[in-house]
């Protein structure tokens, strides 16, 4: 498989045990997101969307089926390399921005590049860089406490593309968010998609955040029910 | 050291309760220390005796049995011997302070000689030799009660039916280990009274025991065999031993106390780790989402056990610091010897008992650390955000 394919999902059930019952949660899902796609997921609550979002991450695995990642199958591999993998592929942006609180804005961006070899230095202009795309140059040295909820999403996002990854998924960003801060974030996840060829995946439940993405799925009991494919990214940017 | 000052925020960020385990780690081992240096100054003084080839002959019944006088004369003579001192317990009251400091009734010419680590001018050695009621003693006992030089020193006879009105003729000092409240007046004087007050005491002509200084290291095993052989028959046979192995006797009469405290260290130990270990799993019940976050960024099981060990042995370590080296420093500076009123001739927390406590804190930080740093390490990604991702 091309990259061209940066996931690719075929034939992907899950379902989860609970004491004596077998919760299906996806089924017979297939699904192929080309690189550089701005994906939304939508659909009710228990339809599946995170189950799915947590499986194209590489932080569950399907019960049935495979996930095809940027090239790799995720099933075959063991936690440590599937963990070194997410490090390298995925950046992370949570609802609720699950920054550290003991950390300053830099350090809390540092902490991927922690992992690699990077000299104090680089990691230092690696973090400066991602700082300034979000627009928080100058906030470094503010701790999360000390950031309004729309940087402290700013600042997560900073975090989730500090190591440069392919693929960026997003699980509600914008839900913990004013509408203002959330337009803000919401144009920022375009522009990586847009300016750096991010290919994103996020969950929302907000139908104006799902707007800004190049396509829209539906989900409902573990089932595509909708695929939508939308041309209205520079529309999008040029609203923010 | 890259994730460093991330262990050190983290061992900050409930200040309160850190600084509470801390206190409790700290506090419970000082307490250990205490207890640990009770035994373990005996075995340290014991040990650093070894240098100075003393020998003490005592009766095989038991040191408070007498050595009958004419002992000190005779093992004086044999090969090997430099010089032999009367060592005889005296035990008077101070005015009305029962036994507030050792008095040894000696042999005033060769005392000094056979405790060569004491020091004293030649002058009040001289002084106290020609003075058969005169006496030395310690520095610490002339600074405490701030005795001086001429001053009487009367003595209340409480285990010898006599009084002893002694003048002090000389202050000694020497090493913090060795005692330095004793007070040494000459065996010939206490003697002479005695025969004056009860002619048929049984305690006339007691040496006590005899201390006995040798020539050499070598010579000092045989020596102990020839003086034991010799007397083997006698009325009152004797028990010759090294001054290391002598003192460590005195040790031996805690046996069951050691234990106990070994017991009770043990306890502590194992208490500090529920303590700590409580504390450690609060915090990082608190962090479960971010220890899931740092694992769905790519932070590997472990990285994760290592971090989190790290800083449950970092806030035990800085408990250790404090228990157990500020022990040792409180110790080395406040005497707390001078506050027993004679129980202790002297007390520290000796170094390798320190670098236990220290040590303990180690492995507290360890246990307390182990099994929090290993659920988060097996933490479920997908459990640990809940609902975030």
């Amino acid at each position: 498989m091309g990259k061209e394919h940066s996931i690719e999902l075929r034939n992907v059930t899950k379902t989860y045990k609970r004491d004596e019952f077998t919760i299906p949660v996806l089924t017979d899902l297939d699904l192929v997101v080309p690189e550089g796609e701005f994906l939304a997921l939508m659909g009710p609550s228990g339809s599946g969307k995170t189950t799915l979002l947590n499986l194209i991450a590489g932080l569950d695995n399907a019960t049935q089926g495979s996930v095809i990642v940027h090239g790799q199958d995720l099933g075959g591999m063991s936690d440590g390399e599937i963990t070194r993998w997410r490090s390298e592929n995925v950046g992370f942006i949570f609802q609720l921005y699950n920054l550290i609180p003991v950390l300053t804005a830099f350090e809390n961006v540092e902490l991927p590049l922690l992992l690699t070899n990077l000299s104090k230095r680089k990691r230092r202009d690696n973090v400066m860089t991602a700082l300034r795309a979000v627009g928080l140059e100058g906030r470094e040295d503010h701790y999360p406490r000390q950031l309004s909820g729309g940087q402290e999403q700013r600042v997560a996002i900073a975090r989730a593309i500090v190591t440069d990854p392919f693929l960026l998924v997003a699980d509600e960003p914008t839900g913990d968010l004013d509408r203002k801060s959330a337009e803000e974030i919401l144009s920022l996840l375009q522009q990586l998609n847009k300016g750096f060829n991010k290919t994103i995946v996020m969950v929302t439940h907000d139908p104006e955040a799902a707007q800004r993405a190049s396509r829209l799925l539906h989900l409902d009991k573990g089932k595509l029910v909708h695929d939508e494919v939308r041309n209205n990214l520079e529309e999008g940017v040029a609203s923010s | 050291m890259k994730f460093l000052h991330y262990v050190l925020r983290n061992a900050r960020r409930s200040p309160v309760r850190s600084l509470l385990t801390i206190g409790a780690m700290s506090m419970c081992l000082a307490l250990m220390m205490i207890l640990i240096s009770f035994l373990s100054v005996n075995d340290a003084v014991a040990s650093s005796l070894r240098t100075y080839n003393r020998l003490v002959v005592m009766s095989s019944q038991g040191f408070a049995q007498p050595v009958p006088f004419a002992r000190v004369n005779e093992i004086a003579g044999m090969k090997g011997v430099k010089h032999t001192t009367t060592f005889a317990w005296f035990g008077g009251k101070y005015h009305d302070e029962p036994m507030p400091f050792a008095q040894f009734g000696v042999s005033a010419d060769s005392i000094f000689s056979i405790y060569d680590e004491f020091t004293i001018s030649p002058d009040q050695v001289k002084a106290f030799a020609d003075d058969k009621m005169g006496c030395v003693i310690g520095r610490k006992l002339a600074e405490e009660r701030n005795i001086k030089i001429g001053d009487p020193l009367p003595l209340k006879g409480d285990i010898y039916p006599l009084d002893l009105n002694l003048t002090v003729r000389g202050v000694y000092d020497g090493p913090g280990t060795r005692d330095l409240r004793m007070c040494f007046f000459h065996w010939d004087f206490l003697n002479e009274e005695l025969k004056r007050v009860s002619k048929n005491s049984k305690m006339t002509d007691n040496a006590g025991v005899v201390v006995v200084k040798c020539d050499s290291a070598d010579r000092m095993v045989p020596l102990s065999k020839e003086i034991d052989n010799l007397y083997l028959n006698s009325a009152t046979p004797t028990r010759t031993q090294t001054e290391e192995a002598f003192n460590q006797m005195f040790a031996e009469m805690f046996g069951d106390l050691r234990g106990m405290i070994r017991t009770i260290g043990l306890a502590v130990v194992m208490s500090l780790i529920f303590v700590s270990g409580n504390a450690m799993a609060m915090a990082l019940r608190e962090r479960t989402t971010e220890i899931a976050v740092l694992k769905a960024m790519g932070f590997q099981r472990p990285l994760v056990v290592n971090l989190v060990l790290t800083e449950a042995i970092l806030v035990a370590f800085i408990g250790g610091l404090i228990g157990a080296l500020g022990t040792k420093a409180f110790f080395d500076v406040v005497d707390l010897s001078k506050h027993s009123g004679g129980f202790l001739p002297f007390f520290f927390v000796p170094w390798p008992t320190a670098i236990l406590g220290l040590g303990a804190s180690l492995v507290i930080g360890f246990f307390s650390g182990i099994f929090p740093a290993l659920a988060a390490a097996r933490l479920s990604v997908i459990n640990g955000l809940r609902k975030v991702v």
